[in-house]
């Protein structure tokens, strides 16, 4: 993984994706700052060149907005929220591939990171470390004794010469 | 100011080596010289290492314990999966595919399940590519003996959620085979987490089996190491040259010089490591044969509470249809995973993930027709891959059966993995499936089962190995991963991965003289 951080005007584009592209909740709880950050962590992770292309494909998302005579010169980010979905919805519905492909690889990790902040998962009533917290313990109480042969077994010797032996026997029968 | 205290690593076992412990150029002398530590590189390894062999192993990914994995999904995605899981085929519809990329490779992601290769698979491949000793009686003292290992058995009744009732409930309703699944684990705790390391260790990974098993006979293990190439002289494979970029962020070169050099980073990158080190298949078939299993998935919405993530991942398999090429099971996703991959967004996207604690997520994995490929571009793999026409209605099919089942077991409404048709809000709506065109650019397939491009056989004009895995036309050179397979299994092939890596084994040590 790099150490990827967003270039100021990438961070802008994204932000303001996220009134368009995220649950409404995003804006009403003021996670955009933090959603975009996550979106970060996972542009870090990706391959160079596919990173590359989001990052050149935003800019243009962005800069290519200003072309569009509603926009009025404006770039995709300036404008205000209705007029930003039908910029995102042109670009989702667009002609060619390309187009199709960045946003939606926008939309994917905006929502995302979306639904990886604590608070969204919390008001889902989705707490899955608590169960692995409660079935972990559970393995533990009830069957210690297994889990602990198993372990001795796999640093037992059993070499593999004797079943290569038998392997051969039953092709030559 | 205070000062920040971190926690200290979990110890290491002995023999395993990470970033932090290189602080110049290595040179290494094995017997072996393994790269990868998933299905096929731990455990040619470990048997390697029992069997008296000097064993390295190389792993591109980093080093976790049982106690680092948790519920983070992404962060384990971003840690654990190469690339952040964003690799794709490129073709129509584009298949996204995923790699584990850590010490015990995929099988630390993975889900768990462990079958034998299908009988008929057996044959075929005795048939169709000559290869002898495969038939299932032959290969059934491997098989017992990963079994073994890795702790194969069914779920304990307690861990078995809510989803995969409902998905049992459909198949009993509609009269279909329907079993219970056989996986690789010590009283899974039913976390729900396998597909980001599992949080109890009870899923027997290579890296809690035969990574150890590996390191105590005294293998050497070399985490986050990055291999260029395979060294050669002339046909002679020699070693491995790689790179680790240290503690102090300055990259070292590791070379390692060995008697047989292994290749086991699976099917995408066992050619291209082949093919940037300047070995060809005589055949042409290096790269190519790419099989992947293609893979979707369908949301169902029920009335009742599901929580779907208590319990555990695939308790049961739908095999009514495993003559056709297809099986179904329930595959609960995190909600940020679900939302990235649904077509809803924004407001839209909030109503339908209220609904979240009452999914049920259900996969089918589809045996595919066509094959694909991987071609070497600046020493990096890209894959190439086309749904055929047929596995295209299949997958309709599919997905039109699983609809039914999941009606039949209570759901109230599907959200089908295409565009075209809409959502189904009742079993009649089933028929729109077919009464409609479904464009397949739409159609949303991924998959985690790549095989074949390396591909065993009798016939040196048609395949890339023999039978043991052994590159033709070149000198102490295996490959040990999925890549061997000459056709697809229609099942998961961890197993199989292993017990041909076991019987890789056995071969090397019944003709240790060859590699002394």
């Amino acid at each position: 993984m790099s150490e990827y951080r967003h270039p100021a005007a990438v961070r802008r584009v994204l932000e303001s994706m996220v009134a368009v592209i995220c649950p409404p909740e995003a804006i009403e709880l003021g996670l955009a700052p933090a959603i975009v950050d996550h979106v970060g962590l996972t542009m870090g992770a990706l391959a160079a060149p596919f990173r590359l292309g989001l990052i050149a494909g935003l800019l243009t998302y962005d800069a290519a907005a200003m072309a569009w005579p509603p926009a009025r010169g404006r770039r995709a980010h300036k404008l205000p929220t209705a007029l930003a979905e039908r910029w995102f919805k042109l670009w989702l519905h667009g002609p060619t591939g390309v187009e199709r492909q960045l946003v939606t690889a926008i939309k994917q990790l905006l929502n995302l990171a979306h639904y990886e902040q604590p608070e969204i998962q919390q008001r889902m009533g989705y707490d899955p470390q608590g169960w692995i917290e409660k079935v972990k313990q559970r393995r533990l109480d009830h069957y210690s004794d297994d889990i602990q042969k198993h372990q001795q077994s796999l640093v037992s010797p059993d070499p593999l010469v004797k079943i290569s032996l038998k392997a051969k026997t039953k092709e030559v029968a | 100011m205070v000062a920040a205290v971190r926690p200290a690593p979990p110890a290491r076992p002995s023999g395993l080596f990470t970033r932090d412990d290189v602080h110049g150029d290595l040179v290494l002398d094995a017997d072996v010289v393994i790269v990868g530590s998933g299905a096929g590189g731990a455990t040619i390894a470990a048997e390697l290492a029992e069997g008296g062999l000097d064993v390295v192993v190389l792993e591109e990914g980093p080093y976790a314990t049982t106690s680092e994995f948790n519920a983070d999904a992404s962060a384990a995605v971003r840690k654990f999966y190469r690339d952040g899981g964003a690799t794709l085929a490129i073709g129509n519809p584009p298949v996204l595919y995923q790699e584990g990329r850590a010490v015990g490779g995929s099988t630390v992601v993975n889900g768990g399940m462990s079958w034998r290769t299908p009988e008929k698979i057996l044959d075929r491949w005795w048939r169709e590519a000559g290869l002898d000793g495969i038939r299932a009686k032959e290969m059934e003292p491997y098989y017992e003996r990963v079994e073994r290992r890795i702790h194969v058995r069914y779920q304990d009744p307690e861990t078995i959620g809510v989803d995969n009732a409902l998905l049992k409930k459909g198949a009993d309703a509609k009269g279909w085979k329907v079993i219970p699944n056989l996986r690789n684990q010590v009283h899974c705790a039913g976390s729900n987490n396998c597909a980001f390391g599992c949080p109890t260790g009870a899923k027997q990974s290579a890296l809690v089996s035969y990574v150890p098993r590996a390191l105590h006979f005294g293998a050497r293990l070399y985490a986050d190491v990055k291999v260029d190439r395979i060294t050669r002289h002339g046909k002679r494979a020699t070693g491995v040259v790689g790179r680790v970029v240290g503690p102090t962020g300055k990259s070292h070169r590791i070379t390692v010089r060995a008697k047989l050099v292994v290749s086991a980073c699976g099917a995408i990158h066992s050619p291209a490591l082949l093919t940037r080190s300047g070995f060809s298949s005589p055949s042409g078939q290096l790269g190519k044969n790419l099989s992947l299993h293609p893979n979707t998935k369908l949301v169902a919405i029920f009335d009742e509470p599901v929580r779907g993530w208590e319990g555990v991942h695939q308790a049961y398999q739908v095999r009514e249809f495993q003559d056709e090429g297809f099986l179904f099971a329930a595959v609960n996703i995190p909600p940020s995973i679900l939302a990235m991959t649904t077509r809803h967004y924004g407001h839209e996207l909030g109503e339908l993930m209220r609904d979240y604690d009452k999914m049920v997520v259900a996969g089918m994995l589809v045996e595919d027709t066509n094959t694909g490929r991987v071609v070497t571009v600046a020493g990096r793999p890209q894959a190439f891959y086309q749904l055929s026409d047929f596995d295209a209605d299949k997958l309709k099919r599919g997905v039109a059966l699983l609809s039914e089942l999941l009606f039949a077991a209570g759901a109230k409404k599907i959200l089908l993995p295409f565009e075209g048709v809409g959502d189904l809000n009742g079993p009649d709506d089933v028929r729109k499936i077919f009464a409609n065109p479904v464009p397949k650019s739409t159609m949303e397939v991924v998959t985690v089962h790549m095989m074949g491009t390396a591909r065993m056989g009798n016939d040196r004009s048609s395949s890339v190995t023999d039978g043991f895995g052994r590159v033709h036309d070149a000198d102490r050179l295996m490959v040990c991963d999925a890549s061997l397979f000459p056709t697809p299994i229609g099942v998961n092939p961890m197993e199989t991965i292993q017990a041909l890596a076991t019987r890789a084994a056995a071969h090397v040590l019944d003709n240790i003289g060859s590699y002394r």
